[in-house]
């Protein structure tokens, strides 16, 4: 039996650009299915696609590709399709004239039929003979979606597919990836957005500051990430006494008296929203509010890299 | 074929979408205008000197410099050439197809002024026509040696227009004259060298020999076409993210 070559593999692949380092030591391998690679702006994550996508060589380490170092080995594109998200479509040529032209490089043995299928597997057959210049932000990308499938690559890298898109448009194209992943292909797309990944994808690698923060799949990622400390700050009627009588709790590490509110850690969210309310009512205090003061994505991120 | 004969037409269809492009095929024919500005005003100078100055030292660079850097380093510029690039063709392929569109754009825009400024100044006489067609074939082949070797710095630096105008002002057009080793490193000195042995005239100060000329154009040809695919083949995106 012959071993099962991963799709994807990354194996202790850091990227520096002088000084900068863009992606640090990440590992991972990827088979048939959706994996979303989440993290904010400025994470690596374009990087890390640009690495996979044969467009960047690794500072250190190994990246392989259907079995392949991508880097310098055009074969690799056979089998590959990227939708890159930067990178500008010649507005010049019709949507029609652009998804040809890709054909045609791929050399796929009929180039109307291929083009025509990929024009229509995006659901832009209607407006495949305007300029692209006169795309919507959404219709663009879709137009790039067909370019990179017109050969029909068992692997497709995707950076920030859904970015400028309706919801419509949206709700359309991944229920087009899903289709296309439940068909056995392998499909990494990038996104900043945790709703997209959560909605869309089977797994997750999410990086931060160039590192892999986390990998696995969708819910053990999302459960690190409410059952990790959360803070709050509260204005209630009297925070000196509510302070002392939610300290008694085991769920709260600390609490702090700032001017006119009160700052607490708790040890996740669930349990600290369950008790915050009995404490305070037995406590005969009033709540005016509650704030989480570290719920953005960002701080997220932080804590999984700290972890 | 087919790879090829599409990286051609893409790149043709960026490149004469381009308003610098548009621009410079303008200017490819000043040397026309001049001459009829001369031929108006009555008097008829020889087309030598007019084609030396203007269209070897001046009109031929210029147009092979924004051609050549249009081909690839344009593209890499705003970002289109990536889709060319993700395709299992061979980087040499690239190479070659965007280099000869450069050359032959290049020649299209400048050897038809050459050959009517040549005839508008010298006439139809059996030497004049000698030396417009020697122009004509120095400036295609010195044209082409430009072309691929600017279109090798296109790939090589984000900042080839400026490196290709330091070269032509600055190495060719100042310190040839004042450097003599520097003329076998210069592209004009060898198409002048090419133009004066096929017209006869005295072109440019002490030329080159034609034979040394074809040599140095020859290397710069290849050399151009060599860097241009080593370079795609290692083409790495500029931008971190």
């Amino acid at each position: 039996m012959t071993p099962v070559v991963p799709a994807m593999q990354v194996d202790h692949v850091s990227r520096w650009y002088g000084n900068v380092v863009a992606v640090n030591d990440v590992s991972f391998a990827l088979g048939a299915g959706i994996t979303g690679l989440l993290g904010p702006n400025g994470a690596g994550k374009s990087t890390l696609l640009h690495l996979l996508a044969g467009l960047l060589a690794p500072s250190a380490g190994e990246v392989r590709i259907g079995g392949r170092t991508p880097f310098g080995d055009p074969r690799v594109y056979s089998m590959v399709g990227l939708v890159p998200e930067r990178e500008a479509v010649p507005g010049y040529l019709t949507g029609r004239q652009f998804v040809r032209s890709n054909a045609e490089l791929q050399s796929v043995a009929d180039v109307v039929a291929a083009t025509e299928t990929a024009i229509a597997t995006v659901d832009m057959a209607d407006a495949a003979d305007r300029p692209i210049r006169t795309y919507s932000k959404g219709m663009r990308q879709r137009m790039k979606l067909a370019a990179a499938l017109v050969h029909d690559p068992r692997i497709l890298l995707l950076d920030e597919p859904f970015n400028g898109m309706d919801p419509r448009q949206r709700l359309h194209m991944m229920e087009l990836l899903r289709r296309m992943a439940a068909d056995g292909r392998a499909i990494l797309f990038s996104s900043h957005i945790l709703e997209e990944v959560e909605r869309l994808a089977e797994a997750v690698l999410v990086v931060y500051a160039g590192r892999l923060a986390a990998s696995g799949d969708f819910r053990s990622i999302r459960r690190l990430m409410t059952d990790r400390p959360h803070r709050f700050t509260i204005r209630s009627s009297d925070d000196r006494r509510l302070g002392a009588a939610l300290l008694a709790d085991p769920a709260v590490f600390g609490v702090e008296l700032l001017d006119g509110r009160l700052a607490v850690e708790a040890s996740d969210l669930g349990t600290f929203a369950r008790i915050v309310a009995p404490v305070a009512r037995t406590a005969g205090i009033s709540l005016h509010e509650l704030r989480p003061t570290d719920d953005t994505l960002e701080s997220v991120f932080s804590y999984l890299v700290r972890r | 074929m087919r790879p090829f004969g599409t990286i051609v037409e893409l790149t043709l269809r960026a490149l004469v979408g381009r308003r610098r492009t548009v621009l410079i095929a303008l200017l490819a024919w000043l040397p026309v205008l001049l001459g009829i500005l001369v031929r108006v005003g009555g008097g008829r100078p020889d087309a030598p000197p007019i084609l030396d100055a203007l269209v070897i030292r001046t009109v031929c660079p210029l147009v092979a410099l924004v051609v050549g850097t249009g081909v690839i380093g344009s593209e890499i510029e705003d970002g289109t050439l990536v889709f060319q690039l993700v395709k299992p063709v061979s980087r040499s392929v690239t190479a070659v197809a965007k280099a000869l569109v450069a050359a032959v754009l290049t020649a299209i825009l400048i050897v038809p002024p050459v050959v009517v400024t040549g005839l508008l100044l010298g006439g139809f006489g059996p030497d004049a026509i000698q030396t417009s067609v020697g122009f004509a074939i120095a400036t295609l082949v010195g044209g082409t040696a430009y072309a691929i070797g600017f279109t090798a710095l296109g790939v090589v630096t984000s900042r080839a227009l400026i490196v290709g105008l330091g070269y032509t002002l600055i190495w060719e057009g100042v310190l040839a004259g004042i450097l003599e080793g520097t003329r076998f490193l210069s592209v004009r000195q060898a198409t002048l060298g090419v133009a004066s042995s096929l017209t006869g005239e005295d072109v440019g100060s002490d030329p080159l020999a034609v034979g040394v000329s074809v040599v140095i154009l020859t290397v710069v040809i290849v050399g151009g076409l060599v860097v241009t695919a080593s370079a795609l083949r290692r083409f790495q995106l500029r931008t971190a993210d």
